[in-house]
């Protein structure tokens, strides 16, 4: 059936749960993009056919006319298809920026095909050059908090980190009082949790 | 009104309907899995997704016949137990397909019908997720269609939400993208020097 295999793009996309990505599918995107040639050449053919008769492209309405007519469809449908598969993505992709920061982790960056990678590279791009220019930074959490400090536990092996003004080391189950700007990068990476009583 | 790039409107539109052609179309074959040349001719009953039949029947090139699941069958289990009727197995987009299906059929007394299975399974979905345990998956989920599904969700994680505000606690929370478990091993970060 026309414009299956696009619908089936679609689902795979709207079964993970929202704001999660799949692997970005490139064999069927590619299929579909075929697809969708194969729609075009049979349009022309049936139009050059409908031209050959010497009959009305306007108004003529019989067999040619509606098999080109589902040809056509079928396309735009694909198309469709195909730009909410990559604008769904683009949006997800986005908030990437916001929730994990500017580098992402291995395990997203395989998910991405090389566009998006550009994508979320740029759009990081713009959203720091606004930032310096305001001189804020819009990621941290937008309540204000009750303490400037915080007290979090270490779940991963860090390392030597220079915050601030002096250097500290960040050992796995060490606990530490952080400025809670400092802390909060590493709380959203996953490398560290708040400690509360 | 749903947007272009809208997932949940593309995919109810993939939705299968029985039409009747009423011109004959060259070089879609494929549409008909009865037919010995390359075309369909008029008359031919096929299924088609809801998108190109919709067009189609603008178009006037088909008839359309009323799905199965706003049939006699279905309307006879809605009116004895709203909330018992597996609706998904019958359509997965059934309020949705309803809606869009109501100006292209003669039969009226769709809209009203459809209006009905809402109103009666409505109120027994809101309770359900406002007291269902959060953790487990509960039985009658797989009766609900998808905008069942939807209202279910958002019905329950505001009730999360609230209880949450409530109680107070950590706002710093690990990104969900990265995954649930905990004790995932991250690639080490390039330890600053």
């Amino acid at each position: 059936m026309y414009g299956r295999r696009a619908s089936q793009l679609l689902k795979e996309l709207g079964s993970c749960e929202a704001g999660q990505l799949t692997p970005f599918d490139s064999d069927s995107f590619d299929q579909v993009t075929k697809e969708c040639n194969k729609h075009n050449l049979q349009l022309q053919s049936l139009i050059r056919k409908i031209e050959d008769q010497n009959l009305d492209i306007q108004t003529t309405r019989n067999e040619d006319h509606f098999g080109a007519v589902i040809h056509h469809l079928s396309l735009t449908r694909n198309k469709r298809c195909l730009m909410a598969y990559m604008y769904n993505r683009a949006e997800v992709i986005q908030s990437f920026r916001w929730k994990v920061g500017p580098v992402l982790p291995q395990e997203i960056q395989e998910k991405l095909n090389y566009s998006e990678e550009e994508y979320f590279k740029s759009h990081s791009a713009a959203i720091e050059s606004y930032m310096s220019e305001l001189d804020l930074d819009l990621t941290v959490d937008m309540v204000p908090p009750k303490d400037p400090y915080i007290r979090v536990r270490v779940l991963d092996d860090i390392g030597e980190v220079c915050l601030g003004d002096h250097s500290i080391s960040l050992t796995k189950h060490s606990l530490h009082f952080l400025r809670r700007t400092d802390a909060e990068q590493f709380i959203s990476q996953g490398l560290m949790e708040e400690f509360l009583e | 009104m749903p947007g272009y790039y809208d997932i949940n409107d593309i995919l109810m539109e993939e939705e299968p309907i029985a039409v009747v052609f009423q011109v004959g179309a060259n070089g879609v074959g494929l549409l008909d899995p009865g037919a010995e040349t390359n075309s369909v001719e008029k008359g031919a009953k096929v299924d088609l997704p809801f998108w190109l039949a919709h067009e189609l029947y603008l178009r006037q090139a088909v008839s359309i016949s009323i799905p199965a699941c706003f049939g006699q069958k279905t309307r006879k289990e809605i009116q004895a137990d709203a909330a018992c009727v597996d609706l998904r197995i019958r359509c997965p987009y059934f309020y949705e397909l309803g809606c869009k299906i109501v100006p292209l059929v003669s039969d009226k007394s769709i809209g009203p019908f459809v209006r009905y299975a809402f109103t009666s399974r409505y109120k027994e979905i809101l309770s359900k997720s406002h007291s269902a345990p959060v953790a487990t998956v509960p039985k009658f989920l797989p009766r609900l269609t998808k905008e069942e599904t939807q209202l279910f969700e958002a019905a329950r994680s505001s009730m999360a939400a609230f209880k949450k505000w409530r109680v107070g606690g950590s706002r710093l929370e690990k990104a969900p993208i990265l995954g649930r478990k905990r004790k995932t091993t991250f690639p080490i970060r390039p330890s600053t020097p």
